[in-house]
């Protein structure tokens, strides 16, 4: 058990050990290391194989990245691009004209608005007419009130006298349900992967 | 007042030719993020194409107080990350053999050797790119090719320092990886510090 627990202790430490190390090696690449830090590093790769496979491995990475030269475009690369760019100043008067006409567009509405209520308000506050509005609005509630309680009066009905229609009907819907997912699969998918390759 | 800081004040004034210079002054630090980013000549060159609109356009946005090139190498990052993204969803492998840049086929001043060596360590490095993830890759871009400091980089990807020492580090650990399991990378090493 002792030794477990050792062993255990051990290669927790030997994975903090090289963690340490690896952060210097990456300081190092980047010329982050003092020279205090570089002296222990040079020292610790002397004496740990591990780690000195590591930094080479990383050096080899850092010269062959370092090496890889910088590419040019083609030769007429900037004639071409500087053909495309948009004329700056007509960009400003388009962007311009969009800022405008949007304002427009929203300050208009405001002003109909503001003029439509005071020309009507008047009106549309006169005792007699709302009066006959929630009147009106009172009577088409009532209908619609009526035609929702025998449609679900009927249904209930139904349902009751005629259990055999409810199953039926989730039967059905049971049907649709699963010839839709097997459609899914068979005719669906297949049609998409073909069409990505 | 420097050149740059001329012809800048001049394109923000819709000189188109000052502009110019400012193209022909970073063209392959633009394309070359673009192509190690993209892996592709074509599309690096129209990302790069890209970059450069997106960069007159928005000329008034530039806060001078930043270098120009960390500001153009932003935009040009930012897109071929959406450009990754949009193209992720249609590969079906990243795994496929990519074209080789042209330019790698132009190298007279070497032998045929020489350039059979430097082709190899070109294909390698892009395909050992092509296994990092986007923000990885271009961190690890950045570093070697602009030789930036964690600031600037952090600078482009909008990020913090101690987030771009995390990426480095871990592209680093992850290529490292892949070199330990690729039989070719020692050799090419080797050949490379000869």
């Amino acid at each position: 058990m002792w030794a477990w627990i050792r062993s255990l202790y051990t290669m927790e430490s030997d994975m903090a050990h090289n963690e340490t190390y690896y952060v210097m090696m990456m300081d190092a690449l980047d010329g982050e290391l003092t020279a205090v830090q570089r002296t222990e590093l040079e020292s610790h790769l002397r004496a740990c194989p591990e780690c000195a496979r590591e930094w080479e491995a990383l050096a080899a990475l850092d010269t062959l990245f370092r090496q890889a030269p910088l590419l040019s475009p083609a030769a007429d690369f900037a004639e071409r691009t500087i053909g495309l760019l948009p004329n700056r100043r007509t960009r400003v008067w388009a962007l311009t004209a969009v800022y405008t006409a949007l304002l427009i567009s929203g300050v208009i509405p405001v002003i109909l608005g503001v003029w439509l209520i005071s020309r009507y308000t008047p009106v549309l506050t006169n005792p007699d007419l709302l009066q006959h509005v929630w009147s009106s609005m009172q009577g088409t509630a009532q209908v619609f009130a009526t035609v929702i309680d025998a449609l679900l009066a009927g249904a209930g009905r139904v349902v009751a006298e005629q259990p055999m229609i409810l199953g039926l009907a989730m039967l059905m819907a049971g049907m649709v349900f699963l010839w839709g997912g097997v459609i899914q699969r068979l005719v669906v998918q297949p049609r998409s992967a073909g069409s990505r390759n | 007042m420097n050149e740059e800081q001329v012809w800048l004040e001049q394109a923000r004034q819709g000189d188109k030719f000052a502009f110019g210079k400012l193209i022909e002054a970073y063209q392959a630090p633009v394309y070359n993020l673009a192509y190690r980013m993209l892996s592709n000549a074509g599309e690096a060159e129209e990302a790069a194409q890209e970059a450069f609109i997106r960069a007159w356009t928005r000329l008034d946005s530039y806060d001078p107080a930043h270098k120009f090139s960390t500001w153009l190498l932003s935009i040009t990052s930012n897109y071929c990350i959406d450009q990754i993204r949009k193209r992720r969803a249609v590969l079906l492998s990243i795994d496929e053999p990519l074209p080789p840049h042209p330019a790698l086929h132009s190298d007279n001043h070497q032998g045929p050797e020489a350039q059979a060596i430097a082709h190899e360590q070109s294909d390698l490095v892009q395909t050992m790119l092509n296994q990092l993830s986007s923000e990885y890759r271009e961190a690890v871009v950045l570093r070697y090719w602009y030789d930036m400091s964690y600031e600037e980089i952090a600078d482009v990807q909008q990020t913090t320092v101690s987030a771009v020492k995390s990426r480095l580090f871990r592209a680093r650990r992850q290529l490292a990886e892949v070199s330990q399991g690729s039989e070719a990378m020692p050799a090419l090493a080797l050949g490379l510090a000869t």
